[in-house]
């Protein structure tokens, strides 16, 4: 006891000498603080996920049991790894897309001057605000083939990937367009003007010079371009049916586990295959932090 | 990176010879040389045209079909039934529509729509700019275990709508839920089976929302701080400000931009809130306008729906309005 | 061939015109400077050569193929940048080679010439290093390296010293005259000094508010310009200026006159306004001037201010000595003042009271409204000049 006192006398002396020091202390409880309310549902769902299905009622804080084989046995009642596969395909071809689009506009955006080039701007960016309820029935309608332009039916695209591909690379376009005229534009003219020189098309210029120059931000842009298709619920889970085999995504994956609780409750299985979704983009984050906050301040702060 | 490049386009030229033979790389060759000598400003528009090709299929043309729709009867057989002016949003406003029925006010289905998509709104946006400010503060300072902490902040951004939903359901599960027990502690009266009540599942999608999107706040905020001149803070204290004095005179003002935007972008995605809802609780329990839109479309009734997509279009925009004019009041425009 | 001909080119941009009505014609192998103060059009001239901007109407032919709506790859041009523009994600051999690569010259014709062009640079041993390695001479050598390893028909070359010290300017001047004449390739050499253009050049273009003054020879600018302000802008330091009217006898102002025999010039009639050019050194003090046949008659003046340049004496000079308690600096008006430039040797001293003479053989006439020339050298004093 005595020892104690001692300590907290310390403690007490050191701090009154030192105020520098007591902000340090209430800084790393705060950060500890918070980083615990953050990490805690990821732990939960973790904890939940290697429990047995008779020791759920008893989780609290501790798990109550280790069970490996949820981790298998979730991907039988719904073969998630497809619904996963679907989700990275679709995110892939909406980045791929994306870049090359969101390139050519952010280069003439970020190093041409054209008439009309503030207003063609303003476009792009009032997409940003309309809720995608204005969007969702018009498309819905265009990619089951029900709209008919000048007497034809457009094509059926539903079952397809591209109902959830081209929404969302219209969704992700402006926020990539930005960030990419912004990072283009800082390009020094005469590195431009010198591949020409050199014998490159403008076009040629701009995938040989300017991108390769600002590859950090391609990076970034692709980085936060696939973790926000891949996140989407909207258009993903709207614009698809629920079978894996008709390009479903990762939404209608763990949305099945409602709709398949054959064996009572499985919330074990439902947690297992919750973090097998969370694998990828979490391999993302812990690769590309910095450049999530870089992207997201640059596309944020510009608007 | 340039010579991966290169590397690509010696392949697909080479795919090209052996596919279509000399002729299509000589095609491709005229082209580019086509595209080469246009003007600047002819280039720059076929360089968008893409671009806005996509706008037009994903939104100019939905906009405008929406808004067609939205004057049209809803009709059981046809798609587009007959043009009836302002009648549906005449019948939405004077809860003449058979909307879904949200809890408050059954007999009100649309303002209670209303009504709870501003809570969530409310809610979730408070408490995101709060913690995300928080977690900002403490990120903007240098401590061991920093780089640690920035991950874990951006975490929840990164986590798929669905699973964050997935993650909400179970904490609150009875039989299985932690959270269960903390809504008890809470003092809320259907805390043994939360997410099958109205009040119980809205304040858990706003726990949801907020445990979600304080990252983007945090991550906002931290880049308006680090933009704050450090001298400035030396010359507070020189002048003998205290931490709190600092923080009230310079870091407060200096970030009320960033601050705005950061309002701004959380505003408008909480009043479009649908996946969290779906994925937590269902549509049933927590009737936002979102969920309406999608019910009456599941009904086939375009007329209706639209003209609810249309409103709640109109009150986010009258939103980001009052949101801009103040901003512009206070002189922060920066722009 | 490498020859490089402009007609009628303009420039126009939103409301200003950046380039107004030039032509040139430039031969093979000729290296020609395009001179000028900074916006007098120089720049935009060169980038209508390149192709990196489309002229507003005019042609442009290039090795006698019309290029004037022609992307810059195909004009058989190469061009050395101000902020030197290598790549910096590739290495100097990849800078070099840039080029060639994207016309797909086979490994072995590229290796071949970019390690003659490193032979003839001297960067031999610097070819793997990346452009944030090397110093600034080393970056420049390679940006020209870039541009004389395709063989181009024309350089054009866009203040490519401006950014390197001084020393090395100089430096880098003999080496691109050595280049020039082992190459004998046409060079289009783009710069706002002077000093550059005289040394460097076959012919210079000197170009004011986007138009052609003057193209010559170095020498000719100097000892002919065809205006007042080639005249000024050629030669440091600046040509001295007197303002006047021409009488029966000849030139008039306040502090100078000089005999000319009017009849002689078409172009000149009495009452006109005219503005006489000298340089400085073609005034002498009359104690030691040389043996000049063409002499003028005796100036007065007063020692204002010396500047010892170490190889020359810029001297300063009051013309207005006549006044009784002389006038405080500020007073004078230019129309007061003169530069004379003597030897270092010279016996000069502030306040001294001094005669001038001036070379007549160097006298310049330019009309004081457009400033043209009307003539350069007046003659020996005549023997009915000097009765009157």
């Amino acid at each position: 006891m005595k020892k104690y006192n001692n300590i907290a006398d310390k403690l007490v002396k050191s701090s009154i000498a030192n105020p520098e020091r007591i902000y340090n202390y209430l800084l790393y409880i705060s950060a500890a603080f918070f980083s615990v309310l953050i990490i805690f549902p990821f732990y939960f769902l973790f904890v939940v996920s290697i429990t047995p299905q008779h020791g759920l009622a008893e989780v609290r804080y501790l798990p109550t049991g280790f069970q490996w084989e949820n981790y298998i046995d979730t991907l039988e009642i719904v073969p998630l790894h497809q619904y996963i596969l679907n989700s990275i395909i679709i995110a892939t071809i909406t980045t791929v897309f994306v870049l090359i689009v969101a390139s050519l506009a952010g280069y003439v955006f970020g190093r041409f001057k054209f008439k009309g080039r503030g207003v063609l701007l303003v476009a792009f960016l009032i997409i940003t605000y309309f809720p995608g309820t204005t969007y969702i029935i018009p498309l819905f309608r265009l990619f089951t083939g029900n709209i008919s332009l000048f007497g034809l039916a457009t094509p059926d695209l539903y079952g397809t990937p591209w109902p959830v591909v081209l929404p969302l690379a219209g969704i992700t376009l402006p926020l990539a367009t930005f960030i990419l005229t912004v990072f283009y534009s800082r390009i020094p003219d005469g590195l431009e003007d010198a591949a020409r020189i050199e014998g490159c098309t403008r076009i040629g210029a701009l995938f040989r010079v300017i991108v390769p120059l600002s590859a950090p931000a391609v990076a970034t842009v692709g980085i936060l371009t696939f973790i926000l298709v891949y996140n989407e619920f909207f258009f993903s889970f709207l614009l698809t049916d629920s079978s894996y085999n008709n390009w479903a995504p990762l939404v209608h994956g763990i949305q099945m586990y409602e709709v398949t609780t054959v064996r009572g409750s499985p919330y074990h299985l439902m947690a297992a295959g919750s973090i097998l979704g969370l694998i990828p983009v979490t391999v993302l984050v812990f690769l590309g932090q910095k450049k999530i906050v870089s992207g997201l301040t640059a596309g944020a702060l510009k608007e | 990176m340039e010579n991966n490049i290169k590397r690509i386009g010696d392949v697909v030229k080479s795919v090209a010879n052996q596919l279509g033979g000399r002729r299509v790389s000589r095609l491709y060759t005229r082209l580019m040389n086509r595209i080469e000598v246009l003007p600047d400003d002819k280039f720059a528009y076929l360089m968008l045209t893409p671009a806005f090709i996509l706008m037009t299929i994903i939104a100019f043309w939905p906009i405008t079909y929406t808004l067609q729709m939205s004057v049209r009867e809803d009709h059981d057989i046809e798609t587009v039934g007959e043009f009836v002016g302002l009648e549906n949003y005449y019948k939405i406003l004077t809860n003449d529509a058979n909307l879904l029925a949200p809890f408050f006010d059954i007999t009100q289905p649309f303002y209670s729509s209303l009504t709870v998509t501003i809570i969530i709104t409310i809610g979730a946006v408070v408490l995101s700019m709060v913690l995300g400010f928080a977690q900002a503060l403490i990120l903007n300072e240098t401590f061991k275990g920093q780089s640690v902490m920035r991950v874990i902040v951006i975490l929840p951004w990164a986590v798929p709508i669905v699973i964050q939903g997935m993650i909400f359901r179970l904490m609150f599960t009875p039989g299985a839920g932690v959270g269960v027990e903390w809504l008890d502690f809470l003092g809320f009266a259907n805390a043994t089976s939360p997410l099958a009540y109205s009040r119980e599942s809205t304040f858990i999608v706003i726990l949801a929302e907020a445990w979600k999107h304080s990252a983007f706040v945090a991550i906002i905020l931290l880049a308006g701080l680090q933009s704050i001149n450090r001298e400035l803070y030396k010359v507070a204290d020189v002048a003998g400000a205290s931490r709190w004095q600092r923080f009230k005179m310079i870091t407060f003002p200096l970030i009320i931009p960033a601050i705005f935007v950061a309002l701004i972008f959380r505003t408008i995605e909480s009043m479009r809130i649908y996946g969290t809802v779906v994925a937590v609780s269902g549509c049933g329990d927590v009737t936002v306008l979102t969920c309406s839109v999608i019910n009456e479309f599941s009904r086939h009734n375009y007329g209706t729906s639209s003209a609810v997509a249309v409103i709640l279009a109109l009150i986010i925009a009258s939103i980001v309005a009052v949101y801009l004019t103040r901003f512009a009041q206070r002189g922060g425009i920066s722009q | 061939m490498g020859d490089v001909i402009l007609e009628n080119i303009v420039k126009q941009y939103e409301d200003v015109t950046a380039v107004e009505n030039i032509n040139l014609n430039i031969k093979d192998g000729e290296f020609i400077c395009l001179v000028g103060p900074s916006g007098c059009g120089k720049s935009t001239t060169l980038e209508t050569i390149a192709g990196l901007t489309k002229p507003t109407s005019g042609e442009i032919t290039v090795a006698d193929r019309e290029v004037t709506y022609l992307p810059p790859k195909d004009r058989q041009i190469a061009m050395v940048f101000q902020n030197i523009a290598l790549f910096p994600h590739m290495n100097v051999h990849d800078n070099i080679s840039f080029g060639l690569r994207l016309r797909n010259f086979d490994s072995k014709e590229v290796k071949k010439r970019v390690e003659n062009a490193a032979e003839i640079l001297q960067i031999k041993e610097i070819l793997d290093r990346m452009p944030d390695e090397l110093s600034g001479g080393q970056q420049q050598r390679v940006a020209i390296g870039r541009a004389i390893v395709r063989d181009p028909e024309v350089f054009l070359m866009d203040e490519p010293l401006a950014n390197l010290d001084a020393k090395l300017r100089v430096h880098m001047r003999t080496e691109l005259q050595r280049l020039h004449k082992e190459l004998g390739t046409t060079i289009i050499y783009v710069t706002h000094d002077q000093a550059e253009a005289m040394t460097m050049a076959d012919r210079i273009a000197v170009l004011n508010k986007g138009e052609l003054q003057q193209i010559a020879p170095p020498l000719k600018c100097y000892n002919e310009p065809a205006n007042q302000f080639v005249a000024s802008f050629i030669g440091s330091p600046s040509m001295n200026f007197i303002e006047g009217k021409i009488r029966s006898g000849g030139f008039e102002s306040t502090h100078i006159n000089v005999d000319i025999n009017i009849g002689n010039y078409d172009d000149l009639s009495i009452g006109d306004p005219i503005t006489l050019g000298v340089r400085p050194e073609d005034v002498y003090p009359k104690s030691n001037s040389p043996e000049i046949q063409s002499q003028s008659d005796p100036i007065d003046a007063q020692v204002d201010v010396l500047e010892p340049m170490g190889d020359e004496i810029f001297v300063y000079l009051r013309l207005n000595v006549g006044a009784e308690d002389g006038p405080t600096v500020t007073e004078t008006s230019s129309a007061d003042q003169l530069l004379m430039s003597v030897d270092p040797d010279s016996d000069v001293s502030t306040k001294d009271n001094i005669e001038l003479v001036i070379d007549r053989e160097k006298l310049h006439l330019f009309e004081s409204g457009n400033g043209n020339a009307i003539t350069h050298g007046i003659g020996e004093q005549t023997a009915l000049n000097q009765n009157r």
